[in-house]
């Protein structure tokens, strides 16, 4: 396929080549046409050059021609060899493929000859396996032949079976036809069945009937018990009865002693009135006795006083005998009481005028008192002052010390500073330390200045408290002096009344301490009654004199008071109406059980309560019942009485709790009876009686021996009937 | 209450003083039973919560003496105001609540209101009046009926209005005396106590 491609190729190239060849040519031709005709025109001359020109022409063509001829053949030439190419190509390739077939070929027989040697094995083996499996069919064949033995067996067997099969199906057709049978008998049965549940469910309600009928018997039975103990109860009420006629025996001999009581009741009252006249004596007697004692009394207190009168009188007689030597005594002139007093009228006038005299002389000791007191209080003054002033010269001493002594530090502290700064200007450090010196110089400086101010100013503080104390000192000195001479001014003022007013002076003294205490009481006084009437105040107590207490007319509290009397008064007008109806219908209700005509009348003025005469209503009815009761169980009970004393010929009496005694009919004296007690646990004991004990052998047998008390009774009636005289 | 915010004139004191009266009573006679609760409807007034009575015979009662209480705290001429307590049964006093009232006579109407908080003036009328409820704790039970009197202690040459009369002060028998908190206006100074009589002596 290349070598074709590539003759293709350089077939194209040829074509080319001779495309452009004739392109050029037909150029040519063109470009010398022209040129031709051009050079035409020139001249005759040009003939030659046109010979010329037209051979060269002429070669020219030839030359192509021959180069068309040459080209040709080198086409043809190409493709010959391209044919050639070609061809080989083929048979190349023809012969490459015969090389593949045969190749191919190869394979296959050898592929062929495998295989064939592969059937040739198979076919061996598959003879071996004809073989054995012939020998396989053999056996085979022998087994069938027993395998078809068997199955004739079986086949007879099987026709046995069948044999049997048809005989057992003969079976079946008989067993059906027997279940036939019992089915119809089933249906028949059932049937019956049917039959007999109807009459089962007639006998359950005849069943049904007579439990109810039963039921109605039980009942019946249960109320003829309850009527037995309606009998028992109204037996128990005729034992009662029975009681109540002995009760009523008892009261009949009771009211027989009646005239007896009444006469004893007449001796009763009149010695009760006898008593109560007496009593009336004795309480007078009393009160006269009271009053006797109490006379008593008053005579003994009088008896007392009259001692104590008498003791007096002596007394008042010793005083006057004593004022009468009063007279006697004091020398003057005095007998009658008139006397006395115009001694002592004297006296008092004498006393006044001395007053007078102490008057004048305490007030001027008074005044002297004062002016003293003034002094004094000046003194005192002075004496304060000058204490102040001491003090604060202390302190101003002190302060001095205190700033002498700070001087003294702040002297050492510059001469430190100095010596610092010194030491520091000494050692000329680097000039680092220059300012902070310089500050530090400036800052000691300055603090110098300010201790040096403080200084100045202390001292200045100084020199006037100086100064100070010095005047206070002349002051102190020139007071000092006026005291002296207010001394002894006072001295010599009281030199001269020193014999008469020391004495004076004392008592003024007294008086005055008398005064202070007095003053102190009084203010406590004054105090504890400020309290009282502070608390007073608090209580709401007021001056009468400043203030008034004022309130509104219609307040509250008097409404009130007036609501509560109206209620009160109305309360007790209800209360007195209500008190009255009360008693009116006590006075009512007492009379109704008597006669209701006279409640009727009674009562026309207050309307009975239809509540009261309601019930007044079911009252009677209530009674009325209750003695209908009593009759009919009255009656009840006798006549059970009298039946069970006919039927069992016994009476049976109750005589007491739990205690009965019978007694029979054919008894032959009254008082022969039995007697049953009723034990604790229900059981009826029999008591001994004069009758029982004639009864032993009986009671040995029938209570010992059977222990039937029924028996033992019956036996005594029998014994009893034998014995019977009478009919 | 005022016209000025933070002045009182003797006219306004006059006025807070009389309604503080007028809320006291109210409170007092709740807190001591004096009429029964469901007569009360509950305001708010001075920033709590007050019981005032809804009956309209107490109301006009209460109205008439209020306002000439004010009239007489305008004038100065009244001193003590005291709220009486009396059991019906035995007619005793049993408790006895007295406001004393100072007034500064030297405020008289053309005078220039004076300075102070009317909401101070509140707090201490609220802590008075929260004072007469605590009461309650200690004083001892009013169990018998009881019916309340007002009295005002006033100055002796006063005219006396229509409808008053003078009365006693109905002191107490053996009472035992609390004070309790005072408020003051300016002008006005309120002094409470309440005093009652001794529950072991009865």
């Amino acid at each position: 396929m290349l070598l074709s491609n590539r003759l293709m190729m350089d077939l194209e190239d040829d074509t080319s080549v001779l495309t452009t060849l004739k392109s050029f040519n037909s150029f040519i031709s063109h470009t010398e046409a022209p040129q031709r005709l051009s050079e035409g025109s020139a001249g005759s001359g040009n003939l030659h050059s046109q010979y010329k020109r037209s051979m060269e022409l002429l070669e020219a063509g030839e030359r192509v021609h021959s180069n068309n001829r040459y080209l040709q053949l080198d086409g043809e030439k190409k493709q010959m060899e391209l044919s050639h190419k070609r061809a080989r190509y083929e048979l190349e390739k023809v012969a490459s493929d015969s090389a593949r077939d045969l190749e191919h070929e190869v394979d296959r027989n050898q592929d062929l000859l495998g295989r064939l040697k592969k059937f040739q094995e198979r076919e061996t083996e598959a003879a071996k396996n004809l073989s054995e499996q012939v020998e396989a069919n053999r056996a085979l064949r022998k087994n069938m032949e027993g395998l078809n033995r068997k199955l004739e067996e079986r086949d007879t067997r099987l026709n046995t079976a069948n044999q049997t099969i048809s005989y057992l199906k003969d079976e079946i057709r008989e067993l059906t036809q027997r279940i036939q049978n019992q089915d119809s008998t089933t249906s028949s049965q059932t049937l019956e069945n049917q039959e007999l549940q109807e009459q089962l469910d007639l006998q359950r309600r005849k069943y049904q009937e007579v439990s109810q009928l039963c039921q109605s018997l039980q009942a019946a039975q249960s109320s003829c018990s309850e009527h037995i103990v309606k009998i028992k109860e109204l037996e128990r009420r005729l034992a009662l009865q029975e009681q109540d006629i002995a009760i009523v025996k008892t009261v009949k001999s009771a009211v027989a002693k009646v005239p007896d009581l009444e006469k004893d009741l007449k001796r009763l009252r009149e010695d009760n009135a006898f008593l109560r006249e007496s009593r009336e004596n004795c309480s007078l007697l009393k009160e006269e006795v009271e009053g006797l004692r109490r006379k008593l009394e008053r005579m003994e207190k009088k008896k007392e006083e009259l001692v104590n009168i008498e003791l007096e009188k002596e007394r008042l007689a010793e005083k006057l005998k004593a004022w009468e030597n009063l007279g006697q005594s004091t020398g003057l002139n005095i007998r009658k009481p008139e006397d006395l007093s115009r001694e002592v009228i004297h006296i008092q006038q004498r006393e006044i005028a001395l007053k007078e005299q102490n008057y004048t002389l305490s007030s001027r000791v008074r005044s002297a008192e004062r002016s003293q007191n003034e002094h004094r209080a000046e003194l005192c003054l002075q004496r304060s002052k000058t204490l102040e002033e001491q003090k604060k010269r202390e302190t101003q001493d002190s302060l001095v010390r205190r700033l002498q002594k700070r001087v003294l530090l702040l002297t050492k502290e510059r001469d430190g500073m100095r010596a610092i700064l010194e030491s520091y200007d000494s050692e000329l450090a680097p000039t680092e330390y220059t300012p902070q010196l310089n500050r530090r110089l400036r800052e000691a400086e300055d603090i110098l200045q300010k201790t040096q101010s403080h200084n100045v100013e202390m001292e200045a503080q100084l020199t006037k408290a100086q100064e100070e104390t010095g005047t206070l000192k002349l002051q102190l000195q020139t007071v000092e002096l006026e005291l002296e001479s207010l001394k002894k001014h006072q001295a010599s003022a009281a030199d001269s009344n020193t014999s008469g007013t020391k004495e004076e002076l004392s008592i003024l003294r007294q008086k005055i301490e008398d005064l202070e205490s007095e003053r102190q009481r009084l203010e406590e006084q004054n105090n504890i009654l400020e309290m009282r009437l502070e608390r007073h105040m608090l209580q709401g107590d007021y001056d009468p004199i400043k203030t008034r207490v004022l309130h509104f007319k219609m307040n509250p509290t008097t409404i009130a008071k007036q609501q509560r009397q109206q209620d009160i008064d109305a309360l007790r007008e209800e209360v007195t109406r209500l008190s009255e109806l009360v008693r009116s219908q006590k006075e009512g209700g007492a009379m109704v059980q008597g006669d209701s005509s006279i409640n009727a009348s009674l009562s026309p003025s207050l309307p009975p309560s239809k509540e009261v005469v309601d019930l007044r209503k079911q009252m009677e009815i209530l009674e009325l019942r209750n003695q209908r009761l009593k009759e009919v169980f009255q009656s009840k009970i006798q006549e059970f009485r009298t039946v069970c004393y006919v039927l069992t010929g016994y009476q049976i009496d109750i005589t007491t709790e739990n205690q009965y005694r019978l007694t029979s009919v054919y008894v032959e004296h009254m008082d022969d009876s039995l007697l049953f007690k009723k034990g604790s646990n229900g059981s009826m004991q029999l008591m001994e009686t004069v009758f029982s004990k004639t009864l032993g052998e009986m009671m040995a047998l029938h209570l010992h021996h059977q222990k039937s008390i029924p028996a033992f009774l019956s036996a005594v009636t029998l014994d009893l009937f034998s014995r019977q005289t009478i009919i | 209450m005022t016209s000025t915010l933070n002045g009182i004139t003797l006219k306004g004191s006059a006025e807070l003083v009389a309604n503080f009266f007028s809320f006291g009573i109210n409170s007092i006679l709740y807190q001591r039973g004096i009429y029964p609760p469901e007569t009360f409807s509950r305001i708010t007034h001075y920033d709590m919560n007050l019981q005032l009575t809804t009956d309209p015979k107490l109301k006009n009662y209460l109205t008439k003496v209020v306002s000439q209480l004010k009239e007489w705290l305008f004038e100065c001429t009244v001193q003590k105001f005291v709220l009486v307590i009396t059991c019906l049964e035995t007619n005793e006093v049993l408790e006895r609540w007295q406001f004393d009232i100072d007034c500064d006579k030297s405020a008289k109407e053309s005078s220039a209101p004076r300075e102070k908080s009317i909401k101070i003036i509140q707090d201490e009328i609220r802590s008075v009046m929260r004072q007469i409820t605590a009461t309650v704790t200690f004083l001892p039970l009013l169990e018998t009926p009881c019916a309340f009197d007002l009295l005002v202690y006033t100055d002796k040459d006063l005219l006396v209005p229509d409808k008053w009369e003078a009365s006693g002060p109905q002191i107490i028998d053996q009472s035992e005396e609390v004070r309790l908190r005072s408020f003051a206006t300016s002008i006005h100074k309120v002094n409470s106590m309440v005093a009652y009589k001794r529950t072991d002596s009865v």
